[in-house]
């Protein structure tokens, strides 16, 4: 049913940034402590107590807008956001309203069904987190933690540029790596140091107006970002097709039943009353702060992938995958400049040490100039293929140096061919019949011998030796 | 009137106000005449180029990203109607999620 | 007899005023206890400071003059009352105020009407109405106010003592509980402008927790000038308009007479947008108060008035039956204003007014002038009662005051004569952190004004 629609999604996605303390007082950010310890008049909203900036913050904020390529004011302004709930301690959100950080940039990304796609960012904005409420701690009570009260977090507001979910998933992937690349937020979205909701409506295809969209919330982790919105996407096709009409409502996505319902909606609409934050005066951003931020990014994903095309000779794909990941991507030049050769290493980064990483918590164990040892131990024929992942798993277990741990373990390969050429007299001998079946044009049993040889040798023997070998006995008697 | 009944009853629920039904008719006349009172402000001509006025400093200073939280003579326990394992306790949400 | 115990023995003398929320027991033990602390080197050794109750002490409570923090200790002290401490002042208990500062009478707390000391038919003045009180009982030579719209100066003058308004950005708001944050002061009161001003020079200076608080060093103290001599004193036409009470214009006219005399060259000038302050005032103020009073929610900190099970009732009950009538009408209106639809029409209308008003005293000190002078209130006190039904005839009483507020300028007023007994003040007004020059000013009117006399 869904050809002849298409779905335009939004995202808006807050970020916790990555400082020591708090947006606006001295608490510190820390995750984890017992609940109300780490809180201070400010953040816990005590009356006459007022908010003092954190400049890290806000350099961080700029740095994100920077490699969003968003247009970073040099003025903008505080606004606050008003609104009761137990966890919002001042009975007002300090945010930005109408004179944001920074506006109109934008994010290429790697759509699965459009290819590249560059989706708009509309606005950038600093603010402050609330505190958490939690609902399951006392019977028919919500108890409240301020610890996360103040913790300082950048709103992204990303344009109704997405078609599918699969592309919000694919957007908010990309967009996640590039702020773990600029290191500004560890974008862990189980702590809820990344949140993300999404504006979502229908249209069919062709309309270009558009159309009543509601606001999907609750997707907390990564895994259900596609899933929701599919959810949402379906439920309003359906609703439309039936002759319904889409309301604008905030609609809570549930994992358990992967399923949508709409907020109970409070008797009153959302009135924020959104004025300028009179403790605060104008942020005002000096060029040269500006440009310290702008020195302080690291080269960003999209350039890296495609310095590693041109420098490695990589294809996209194989670029792509290595530089998904800025430790990644820093390792595997690393090995690169060990003395791998590029294609070769890319490949090892890209299966043995990825897999090794992702089963003890990303950890990339093997040291670089290891693996660059293990690749040219592959590449001058001392290791088998085979030989060279046992290497690779010793070495990520116990460290050491691959050589040495090869020797020891007898993964040398044996290119003596007097010492091949007795194995190989050993495995004509024990097959006899086969070895007829090749010399009347069964040649295909080639692979069957090396395969015994190899089997006769304990994996040790030069597979390309023992070929020659069997070749050379095979058509001389 | 320019400020209606169900307007006053509006804006008391945004502001989280109680209001008791015999209060009802003098605060909705009461409001009526600051408000008109205020809107005289609309009569002068609009000048849009006009510079919002913010006293104080005119930029923000930064903090250090530094942990030096402001010192509490004593925790929440001390000031809180309800506090409980470490928790302030209030009753459930009732219309909110 | 110790001083402490001196001090509170003034202060529980001056009971009859209502103007002190601190009961004496608490007051004599907590004197005690600051006066064997106090250092002795501190420029206000030894000095009593009465603190309104919306300025935050570890001593005493702190309670706005609002039920909704009844028994309110708060675990941290307001930047300015620890800079008093270090001075070596004792803090001499929370004077009772209007609630939240709104009010113009001190009326409007929950702990009671203040009484004026000169007749407790009338009303001190507000909203700092304990502060003034006592100050002109004698029972303490200074104390801390604080000002959104003339919180200080228009006590000071019902009261007939000494109050200053500093520039906004002079001395820190952190742990002044907000009321219009872009309007509030602390201010001070004193018996005398030495004893106002040497307090104002210890509070006053920079503070890393408040970003509004300029990045200057405290208050420089003037000398006592021989003259005015060099002076240009500006007469803003607007403030002395025909209907203005008969005594109040003949107790300004002795008073620039004397500057005159003194030395001081005198001007009429213009402040076009004058009569717009008040309702200016009247949307800014209550606009940031709503937001500033959302943090009373019962959740954190002060007392439930529930009777109902969902937060969001308790919520209604506790503001509801904790503020009283005008903070719950200022909550109103501040709401109303921000509330979608009329935020053009009101807020930013207000925003735009507030800029022309600043506009308006700035082109007045651009033409040489260096100081204002106009009468403080349009009216000595009144009686208590008179103007409660009418918050506007209520409002009006801040006619002269909030434009300095609104501008961020210094202003101060003091005595400058009696009407049937009751003081009458004047007001100077000062450039922005020239406080110096218009302390100096009253410093030499201060001399020649015979205060007790009538005018
Ligand atoms: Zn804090």
């Amino acid at each position: 049913m869904s050809s002849s629609w298409e779905t335009i999604i939004g995202l808006e996605t807050h970020v916790q940034l990555r400082t020591k303390s708090k947006m606006f007082c001295g608490c510190a950010t820390a995750f984890g402590a017992p609940p109300n310890t780490q809180v201070c008049p400010v953040c816990l909203g005590l009356p006459g107590a007022l908010p003092m900036p954190n400049g890290a913050a806000i350099g961080l904020a700029v740095r994100a807008a920077l490699a969003l390529g968003c247009t970073v004011h040099p003025k903008s302004v505080f606004a606050r956001k008003n609104y009761f709930y137990p966890d919002l301690p001042k009975g007002y959100q300090i945010s930005q309203f109408d004179q944001p950080l920074a506006t109109n940039g934008t994010l290429s990304f790697l759509a699965p069904e459009r290819g590249i796609v560059t989706a708009g960012v509309v606005r950038l904005h600093l603010e402050e987190d609330a505190g958490k409420s939690i609902h399951d701690r006392f019977p028919k009570a919500t108890a409240v933690d301020l610890n996360r009260s103040g913790v300082p977090l950048i709103e992204i507001v990303g344009g109704p540029d997405l078609r599918s979910p699969a592309e919000a998933r694919a957007y908010l992937q990309t967009l996640k790596q590039l702020l773990e690349y600029i290191g500004i937020s560890d974008c862990d979205m189980e702590k809820g140091s990344l949140r993300v909701d999404a504006n979502v409506s229908v249209r069919r295809a062709g309309e270009t107006a558009l159309n009543t969209r509601t606001e999907v919330k609750n997707i907390n982790s990564f895994a259900f970002v596609e899933k929701a919105l599919t959810v949402e996407r379906d439920r309003q096709i359906a609703l439309i097709e039936s002759g319904g009409a889409v309301t604008q409502q905030t609609m809570l996505y549930d994992s358990k039943e992967n399923a949508v319902r709409p907020q109970r909606s409070k008797e009153e609409s959302h009135d924020y009353r959104y004025f300028p934050e009179p403790d605060l005066p104008p942020l005002v951003l000096t060029p040269e702060f500006v440009a310290e931020q702008q020195s302080a990014l690291p080269e960003l994903p999209a350039a890296k992938r495609d310095r590693f095309v041109a420098t490695y000779a990589l294809s996209r794909e194989h670029a792509t995958v290595v530089t998904s990941n800025r430790a990644v991507a820093d390792y595997y030049e690393n090995v690169v400049r060990a003395g791998a050769e590029p294609q070769a290493a890319a490949n090892w980064v890209m299966t043995e040490a990825l897999a090794d990483a992702k089963d003890h918590q990303e950890q990339l164990r093997v040291a670089p100039g290891a693996l660059a040892q293990i690749v040219a131990l592959v590449k001058g024929g001392t290791l088998s293929h085979q030989a060279a992942k046992k290497v690779f798993g010793e070495v990520a277990a116990k460290g050491g140096e691959p050589r040495t741990i090869a020797e020891a373990l007898g993964l040398i390969q044996v290119a003596d061919s007097n010492v091949v050429a007795g194995w190989v007299t050993d495995v004509l001998g024990a097959h006899a019949s086969e070895v007829g079946r090749y010399k009347s044009g069964e040649t295909k049993l080639m692979a069957f011998f090396v395969g015994q040889v190899m089997r006769a040798s304990k994996g040790k023997a030069d597979p390309k030796l023992a070929q020659r070998v069997l070749e050379e006995k095979l058509t001389a008697s | 009137m320019s400020v209606s009944r169900e307007e006053v009853l509006r804006i008391a629920q945004l502001a989280e106000l109680d209001v008791e039904k015999e209060a009802l008719p003098e605060l909705v006349d009461n409001m009526s005449r600051i408000i008109d009172y205020v809107a005289q402000l609309s009569a002068v001509p609009a000048n849009g180029t006009v510079k919002v006025f913010v006293p104080g400093p005119d930029a923000i200073r930064f903090r250090a990203d530094e942990v030096t939280p402001a010192h509490l003579a004593f925790g929440p326990a001390e000031f809180a109607p309800d506090f409980k394992e470490g928790f302030f306790v209030v009753p459930k949400l009732g219309q909110f999620e | 007899m110790s001083d402490a115990k001196a001090v509170a023995d003034r202060l529980v003398k001056a009971k009859r005023l209502n103007a002190l929320l601190t009961p004496p027991k608490d007051l004599r033990k907590s004197l005690a206890i600051q006066e064997a602390a106090a250092r002795p080197t501190g420029v206000l050794y030894g000095m009593p400071v009465a603190v309104k109750d919306n300025i935050c002490t570890l001593e005493f409570t702190t309670t706005c003059g609002s039920r909704i923090l009844e028994g309110y200790r708060s675990p941290y002290e307001a930047t300015a009352v620890a800079k008093l401490k270090t001075a070596g002042a004792l803090i001499a208990g929370k004077t009772n105020c209007d609630e939240f500062a709104m009010g113009s009478s001190t009326e409007h707390s929950a702990y009671g009407r203040v009484l004026h000391p000169l007749d407790k038919a009338r009303v001190p003045g507000g909203s700092s109405g304990g502060s003034a009180a006592l100050v002109a009982a004698g029972a303490v030579p200074a104390a801390l106010g604080s000002e959104t719209g003339g919180s200080v100066r228009q006590p000071a003058a019902f009261c007939g003592v000494v109050g200053i308004k500093p520039t906004y950005g002079r001395v820190s708001r952190y742990g002044l509980v907000a009321f219009g944050s872009s309007l509030d002061q602390i201010g001070v009161f004193g018996r005398s402008v030495h004893d106002a001003a040497r307090v104002l020079s210890v509070i006053s200076g920079r503070d890393p927790r408040d970003s509004t608080c300029e990045d200057r060093d405290p208050l420089r103290l003037p000398t006592v000038p021989e003259s005015l001599q060099g002076f240009v004193i500006g007469l803003p036409k607007e403030y002395f308009p025909p209907e203005l009470d008969p005594a109040v214009r003949r107790a300004c006219d002795r008073a620039v007479r004397l500057m005159k005399e003194l030395g001081a060259a005198v001007r009429e000038v213009s402040l076009p947008h004058t009569p717009y302050a008040v309702p200016t005032y009247y949307v800014i103020a209550p606009a940031e108060a709503s937001s500033n009073l959302a943090r009373y929610d019962c959740v954190r900190y002060g007392p439930r008035f529930d009777g109902r099970v969902d937060l969001r009732g308790l919520y209604r009950s506790t503001r509801g039956q904790g503020f009283g009538p005008e903070v719950r009408r200022r909550i109103l209106v501040g709401t109303y204003v921000l509330s979608a639809g009329y935020y053009d029409a009101y807020y930013k209308r207000a925003q735009q007014m507030r800029a022309l008003i600043a506009q308006d005293f700035r082109n007045a000190f651009d033409r040489g002038v260096d100081l204002l002078f106009t009468p403080t209130v349009p009216s000595p006190a009144f009686k208590a009662g008179e103007k409660l039904s009418d918050p506007i005839a209520m409002y009006m009483s801040d006619i002269f005051t909030v434009t300095a507020n609104l501008a961020g300028l210094p202003a101060m007023s003091l005595p400058i004569g009696r009407i049937k007994g009751l003081p009458l003040g004047g007001q100077l007004v000062g450039q922005a952190f020239l406080e110096d020059e218009m302390i100096e000013a009253a410093y030499a009117l201060e001399r020649v004004v015979p205060a007790t006399d009538e005018a």
